[in-house]
């Protein structure tokens, strides 16, 4: 007999997707399909004097614009409190709120008339810090409302006061306290926000498609929005590309703002947000600060835990009553304390909104209290193990609300140990502490962190959800649920539980895309509860059927007694008599019999509590439990942490499809390490810094390690087939994980994630202190320096991200290229890595000349013992070369780790030395080689040093009217070269430099040094070669001596000539630690 | 607004269209072709979502401009798949492996394969992930990804013995 449950099945969607055929929200294009925009607050808190329109307006091809008085029905929206307007009306929150919304008949119109709307400000100082919004005398973000509190939950369990006092009073017992930051985290599904309205005639409604996660609360804000009933608007979902919490809130305004143009327009409306739009707008996971104060007896036990937490809100409520509740549930973790004070209030701040993410108020506290348990058990002398052994729950256990553990397996210990056992944890443990005794440069680390969360819903509301089976007479069936697929593989698992239960066959089954209007309300796909309540719905229609046939075959097979079959294999067995029927005949059977064998599946979950004052209840109808052990390398020259290894278990019930639940585990553990590691979305006074995925950090395939899923199981007796949740446990881990393995290495403690350089080097965030003022007006005018010299245009901010009005003229010779330059000045393109997105970002309207067909610079030849090099090389061509590959090895260290295979296939060398960025991968070898550079123009040509070819940041030589055309690089001489290149960055793709150092050197016959060269990137103001270090180091005898007295000798000229800036404290350290590690690394390979 | 004509391949397919000359090449698949096989999904060449291959080179379609496409040869995704249209050996091993979660960045990590081994690309899966390094999954974590790639390079090693 063939079971489902448990085994590895492929999704049901998959083909679709691995050829390009599944339909996202992007690919919908309706008849008469008009595009929108929408325009972003210039400003992150103020007031809205003037708009005006008549521009915009003015525009072929735009058919509306709307302001926030232009809608007739209700103007705000929230799943709590209605906060948040879908256009603001004259006060700017944050600096995401939109201001007015335009349709046009193409997307490049409509962002266009967004771009001419001319508003005028009155800026206002914003709040930015949640505790700051908290203090009385704080202006209000929403009068309305009368505080800034958006929500406080208490929790009081036991007497805390009285635990405190007897503490201090105790020998026996101290009083431990620590603080933790967690910062903002985007979701970063690969797709952008996208919805599409459509007039529904027939039901005077409309229809919404798009990638919308939570199909149901679209629709309720939508009908909210327009005054429009339930049954006249119908959310059908496209395929999503990703969400992870993410496409709720910030859809469902966007949904608002594309019906609202579909009605005023009565056409199909699509409102597609290029990344920056979606990175600006939409919400993330809550920052928090957290304050964690501790009653420990000296043997371990905790007697007494007191925990404050302010959440950072932003500017509307969203999800924060929903976030917060779960913090406030689990903010112990999984230990027993018999005296809990918690009190979490969430603030509204004049900064990006902030609401659902996987994980949902999770991982903030684990980072806490996890990074806190290890500190605690280093305090008293304890292993982090016995630490946890002594508090943790097992079973029978009170948690913080109350609730006692008695109804599923309390397995925290168990999964505790399987994870730190296949971790090999105990002997690496042993194995890191002898190897950071004798390492130099990196040192080991091993730390692990682990948690309890509740599955479904719990208290947060009214927890059911809905699903239609219909079997068909020849025994194949149709799967509709009220739960969203959203990337997770829900079809495949809803799937697998019908063919289980019914003993049919996957290939026999379909799933359905759901629309709102065709099944009843099934909540939103969140709290990982996909699985345990859409199973269970699923699980029931079949059940439901299951009767049906059984009501007929029963007198066939002779039995009373459902138990007495066994469905499977698409037949239905009696094992007593081998007696069979085929499963399509049974079904025909019954159909016969005039009896449905479509059935509508519902479940509502197990009885949960909660007292909102003493906050005191049982929480959830069951918990899962996990634990994850990071492995990590950190290079103590820069505090760059490398992930070794990942081993994560976790109790989830049961495994329904095996190949889902560990691509859940592996997907939710990058998570973790992104937010351990690498994700900061950054907001400075209000403004976001982090746009796009240049400067929001995801984690590459190069920066995840190995990782070891475990999937532990304890069928829960609610589950289907006894399972319960994965997806966010997956997630909550990782950065406390990370931390503890860190401080292990170290021996050193972080208080907040992510662990950036810096933050790992300094023990703090190196920011550069601006006020408000500066930043909004220098993001607003100034423009950076590109390309050239030239500084001067300036055009307002453009959210335009289509450049049909720049023209391009290409040239198919050098010599016309140089005659197009003489006749008027152009923007040089070729590979376009640079400046189309600049061209995108900024504000530039100029011509441009295309190079890149121009066949004599793409070619690399010796000529008089120099290799010349056409500038409009790529870098792939480069380090495909042989001269190349033979003559400079150190350029090829150098180019070999620029952007990603895609980036150095179009970017070229002449763009990167003309780009002359400080952080340019191909100067510091190329100074090195000593290269020189080629500038032509009708007027004639000429040869200059590359070190006289680069001005500084961003500036360089070229004239309006000249090319670069050819970088030559002398061929060194026929001797042993030793060389080391170090690039450092943030992550191990995709990076851009943070600082580099390229090194070569040789030595006399008397083992002397001969030569030396010292080339820093991204250091000093103009990229320039140590030549005083140099000089010192020529003739002399290479010892570590000698390396110590030239670093001595660069800190002088660090100091002098950086030692101001924000950014030295980091730098200066750490670009000697590269020295250092650079020459010893020489010295140790002679 | 000046329109320059250029002529290209697509999928073997001729096509020659008029155009504004900066026009991104993943707008003139997506709306002009109808390729929505090609994604987008940062628009700055960072993520790889767009990921297609111009003369045999793995490019990014959202920073690639007209001008740059006369007389290219360009594969997307919907060029991939075997001869009978079955979709392609590297296609299958991602169905089978697992490899497939959301589906966005799909396309482009099948791009991104089909040039690894065709490049004669080996199953070291420290050149497996540099040859991936360009590409964002937000879903999987990429290892089920890898373990895609380690599958279509045995499968492609074994139509290669035949």
């Amino acid at each position: 007999m063939k079971k489902v449950v448990g085994t590895k099945v492929k999704r049901l969607d998959a083909y679709e997707k691995v050829t390009g055929k599944a339909i996202y929200g992007d690919d919908i294009n309706l008849p008469k399909m008009l595009h929108a925009a929408v325009r972003h607050a210039d400003i992150p808190a103020g007031k809205i004097l003037k708009i005006d329109t008549t521009k915009a307006k003015n525009l072929k091809g735009v058919v509306s614009v709307l302001l926030h008085d232009d809608i007739p029905t209700v103007k705000k929206v929230g799943p709590i409190r209605r906060d948040h307007n879908v256009i603001v009306k004259d006060s700017v929150h944050f600096i995401g709120d939109v201001i007015a919304i335009v349709a046009a008949e193409t997307l490049e119109t409509a962002r266009k008339a967004a771009d001419l709307i001319e508003i005028e400000y009155e800026e206002e100082q914003g709040i930015f810090d949640p505790r700051e919004a908290l203090k009385p005398e704080s202006k209000l973000i929403h009068p309305e409302y009368k505080s800034n509190l958006v929500v406080h939950y208490p929790l009081r369990k036991g007497n805390v006061e009285e635990a405190f006092e007897k503490a201090e009073s105790s020998d026996d017992e101290i009083i431990f306290e620590r603080d933790y930051k967690t910062p903002y985290q985007e979701h970063a599904a690969i797709e952008p926000e996208v919805v599409i309205a459509e007039p529904n005639h027939q039901v005077k409604g409309v229809d919404v498609y798009g990638s919308i996660q939570n199909p149901f609360t679209t629709r309720k804000v939508v009908s909210i929005f327009t005054d429009l009933k339930l049954n006249q608007v119908n959310i059908i979902g496209s395929t999503m590309g990703g969400s992870f919490g993410g496409k709720d809130d910030i859809i469902n305004v966007m949904a608002c703002r594309a019906v609202a143009l579909s009605l005023a327009t009565n056409r199909p409306v699509k409102l597609a947000y290029t990344r920056e739009q979606a990175m600006k707008e939409g919400y993330k996971r809550h920052p928090y600060f957290l304050n964690y104060k501790l009653a420990v007896n000296k043997n371990g036990k905790i007697k007494a835990m007191k925990i404050n937490i302010v959440a950072d809100s932003g500017a509307y409520s969203s999800q924060s009553f929903f976030v917060t509740w779960r913090s406030v549930v689990q903010a112990t973790g999984p230990y027993e304390i018999e005296n809990v004070q918690t009190d979490i209030k969430a603030a509204y701040t004049n900064k990006p909104y902030t609401a659902a993410f996987r994980g949902f108020g999770s991982p903030q506290i684990i980072f806490a209290q996890e990074s806190m348990m290890d500190e605690l058990a280093n305090e008293l002398g304890l292993t982090p193990y016995e630490i946890r052994k002594i508090n943790g729950f097992k079973q029978g256990s009170k948690t913080a609300s109350g609730q006692a553990l008695t109804e599923h397996k309390v397995s925290l210990m168990e999964v505790i140990d399987i994870a730190l056992e296949k971790a090999d944890y105990h002997n690496k443990l042993k194995e890191f502490e002898k190897y950071n005794k004798t390492s130099r440069r990196f040192k080991k680390g091993i730390g692990f962190s682990c948690s309890y969360r509740g599955s479904s819903l719990g208290a947060e509301g009214v927890d059911t959800t809905s699903a239609i089976v219909s079997v068909q007479a020849d025994g194949s069936s149709y799967i509709m649920t009220g739960l969203n697929e959203n990337g997770q593989g829900l079809r495949t698992t809803y799937a697998m539980v019908v063919a289980e239960t019914l003993g049919c066959t996957m290939e026999d089954i379909q799933f359905l895309t759901s629309q709102t209007a065709n099944i009843a309300d099934g909540g939103p796909t969140v709290a990982s509860r996909g699985t345990i309540a859409g199973g269970n719905a699923v699980k029931d229609a079949c059940d439901k059927i299951k009767a049906n046939i059984f009501s007929v075959i029963k007198e066939t097979f002779n039995v009373t007694e459902m138990t007495e079959l066994v469905w499977a294999d698409n037949k239905i067995t009696n094992p007593q008599t081998k007696q069979e029927i085929n499963f399509a005949d049974a079904v025909q059977m019954t159909l016969n019999e005039g009896i449905n064998t479509s059935a509508y599946g519902w479940w509502k979950s197990p009885d949960v509590s909660w007292d909102k004052e003493t906050g005191q209840g049982n929480a959830y109808f069951t918990y899962v439990y996990g634990c994850q052990v990071a492995e990590t390398q950190v290079d103590t020259s820069t505090g760059k942490i490398d992930m070794l290894n990942m081993v994560a278990a976790h109790d989830l019930g049961r495994v329904i499809n095996r190949t889902g639940a560990e691509g859940q585990v592996y997907g939710g553990v990058a998570q973790g390490i992104g937010y351990g590691l690498l994700e900061n979305y950054s907001v400075q006074n209000g403004i976001v810094k982090s746009e796009n995925f240049d400067e929001y950090l995801l984690p590459t395939i190069k920066d995840i390690p190995n990782i070891d899923a475990i999937l532990v199981e304890n069928p829960d007796k609610y589950g289907p087939y006894g399972a319960k949740s994965l997806g966010e446990p997956t997630l909550e881990l990782g950065a406390a994980a990370i931390n503890n393995s860190v401080k292990f290495a170290l021996k050193k403690k972080y208080n907040a994630n992510p662990l950036t350089l810096e933050r790992v080097f300094l023990g703090k965030d190196l920011v550069k202190k601006v006020r408000q003022s500066e930043v909004v007006s220098k993001e607003r005018c100034e423009v950076p320096n590109i390309n050239s010299k030239s500084n001067s245009e300036t055009v307002p901010e453009k959210t335009t991200d289509r450049v049909s009005d720049i023209n391009i003229t290409v040239a198919k010779t050098l010599k016309e290229a140089l005659e197009i330059m003489s006749n008027k000045k152009h923007w040089i393109i070729s590979g376009g890595t640079d400046v189309i997105v600049q061209l995108r970002k900024e504000k530039y309207h100029k011509e441009l000349l295309d190079i890149s067909q121009i066949k004599e610079l793409k070619i690399t030849n010796e000529i008089d013992g120099n290799i010349v090099i056409g500038s409009a090389c790529t870098f792939s061509s480069l380090i495909d070369n042989e001269l190349i590959q033979k003559h400079y090895p150190l350029f090829i260290d150098g180019i070999s780790l620029i952007g990603s295979t895609q980036i150095r296939s179009r970017a070229t060398i002449g763009g990167n030395l003309v780009n002359a960025a400080p952080c340019a991968d191909s100067v510091p070898s190329l100074f090195v080689y000593d290269a020189s550079v080629k500038i032509e123009s009708t007027e004639g040509s000429k040869i200059v040093k590359l070190s006289d070819f680069i001005l500084g940041s961003y500036k360089n030589i070229l004239g309006e009217n000249e090319i670069l055309t050819q970088i030559i690089i002398p061929i060194p001489k026929d001797k042993k070269y030793y060389r080391y290149f170090f690039k450092l960055g943030r992550r191990n793709a995709l990076n851009i430099t943070r600082m580099s150092i390229a090194t070569m050197m040789s030595f006399d016959d008397n083992n002397k040094i001969d030569e030396v060269y010292i080339m820093p990137g991204s250091v000093f103001a103009k990229f320039q070669r140590l030549t005083n270090l140099e000089e010192f180091l020529v003739g002399k005898e290479f010892t570590t001596d000698l390396i110590e007295k030239v670093i001595a000798l660069l800190d002088e000229k660090l100091e002098s000539e950086i030692g101001g800036r924000w950014s030295s404290p980091y730098k200066i350290p750490v670009f000697k630690n590269m020295l250092r590690d650079a020459l010893l690394t020489i010295l140790e390979e002679k | 607004m000046n329109k320059i004509k250029v002529s290209f391949k697509v999928n073997n397919k001729d096509y020659e269209i008029e155009t504004t000359p900066l026009r991104r090449l993943l707008d003139i698949l997506r709306e002009d072709l109808k390729l929505m096989g090609t994604k987008e999904g940062c628009g700055e060449g960072e993520c790889g979502a767009c990921s297609v291959l111009i003369d045999g080179e793995l490019s990014l379609a959202c920073i690639t401009p007209a001008t740059q496409l006369e007389g290219k040869e360009i594969l997307t995704i919907e060029g991939i798949s075997d001869k009978d249209g079955e979709p392609s050996y590297i296609q299958k091993a991602f169905i089978d492996k697992g490899a497939v979660q959301c589906g966005f960045c799909t396309p482009g990590f099948v791009m991104a394969t089909h040039k690894y081994i065709k490049d004669g690309g080996s199953n070291d899966e420290t050149k497996i992930k540099e040859a991936l390094s360009g590409n964002f999954c937000r879903c999987t974590g990429y290892a089920k990804i890898v373990d895609g790639v380690k599958e279509a390079i045995v499968r492609h090693n074994d139509k290669e013995a035949k």
